[in-house]
């Protein structure tokens, strides 16, 4: 198993996440460094884990792809997905991965919204609000449709190709799931909304938000 | 039926256009739905119908009550540069999707050597 984190200027936090995922026994790591202006990727690749770095910034979107085109060529059977601002908890992994591993699930869902502790109320608006929008120009309803934490097995990343590489891109995975029928499930995870986390800026605002439904739009009729 | 050379330019373009999507179509290149297909037809094809017969844009007119084919001239013009900035907007998203690709391979060219580390 391998677990991809794409990162964009989280020099300050990268090491505490590597870390933490480390002690929780998982050491298959890989750092997509997406362009950063700060020096997160000297960070991550001092930890010794795996640090791929994006010349430009190219968004989220994009670097979670590379991360895991790069697994994939480092034979990955079951891939994890998460975020570099520390707002996963890597003890939720075990929970993730559990549905691939015993009921040969494709695709497992980390959802923010089945223990909303602690998430601001115009969070969970917004990716009420998100949900919607996919459902209603993707297919399909989850319960949270803007999650970086999911779990993939080798051959459901066989078969997504997403094309977009913001925000989007998470979006564009439940229509990958919906197209190709993907069996999928839900496991409620843990968020920490800290301080740090809550300030960055170019995390999924109102702004952010209405530039990912254009894009949503967009792909659709172009 | 005489021709102005501005319609015969026009219509030529719309030729081209439309054969062109048709070419993408059963080709399947660019990504050319069916959809995408149907309003190249409906656009380029409309413009040459305009420019071939002038009067069809009276009966355009009265259809939507518009109140005269100049004000129909014109909203076919809004529909062109409509056109042009979709399709300007698509050759972006094209470029920034091959700026991707090119990072991205870039990225992962050493990959093998970084897990050995």
């Amino acid at each position: 198993m391998w677990i991809v984190i794409p990162a964009y200027n989280e020099a300050k936090i990268i090491q505490t996440v590597i870390q933490e995922i480390k002690a929780a026994g998982y050491h298959n790591i890989i750092v997509v460094d997406d362009g950063s202006q700060d020096n997160t990727y000297e960070q991550a690749r001092s930890t010794g884990v795996i640090t791929l770095r994006h010349q430009l910034n190219r968004g989220k979107g994009a670097a979670t792809k590379t991360g895991i085109e790069a697994v994939k060529k480092l034979g990955a059977h079951i891939i994890v997905t998460m975020d570099g601002d520390g707002q996963h908890n890597p003890e939720d992994i075990a929970r993730l991965i559990q549905p691939i591993n015993e009921h040969h699930c494709d695709v497992v869902l980390g959802t923010r919204l089945k223990n909303p502790r602690g998430m601001p109320w115009y969070k969970i608006l917004a990716n009420k609000i998100g949900n919607l929008v996919t459902w209603y120009f993707y297919g399909l309803y989850v319960s949270d449709s803007q999650s970086g934490f999911r779990a993939y097995s080798r051959p459901a990343v066989n078969l997504i190709n997403t094309k977009t590489d913001r925000y989007e891109y998470d979006s564009e995975v439940i229509r990958e799931i919906y197209i190709y029928k993907l069996k999928y499930t839900e496991v409620p995870i843990e968020v920490r909304y800290t301080e740090y986390s809550m300030g960055k800026i170019q995390k999924q605002g109102l702004v952010n938000g209405l530039k990912t439904l254009y894009k949503i739009i967009w792909n659709i009729i172009s | 039926m005489s021709l102005a050379l501005y319609q015969i330019i026009i219509i030529f373009f719309a030729i081209l256009m439309i054969s062109q999507g048709i070419k993408n179509f059963f080709k399947r290149e660019n990504g050319q739905t069916f959809i995408k297909l149907f309003v190249r037809i409906i656009v380029w094809g409309g413009m040459a119908t305009i420019v071939a017969f002038p009067y069809a844009s009276n009966f355009i007119a009265s259809l939507i009550g518009i109140q005269d084919n100049v004000n129909a001239a014109v909203l076919a013009g809004f529909l062109l540069v409509f056109m042009m900035i979709f399709k300007l907007l698509s050759a972006i998203e094209r470029l920034e999707q091959q700026i991707t690709t090119v990072t991205r391979d870039r990225a992962i060219s050493h990959i093998h050597k970084e897990s050995e580390k």
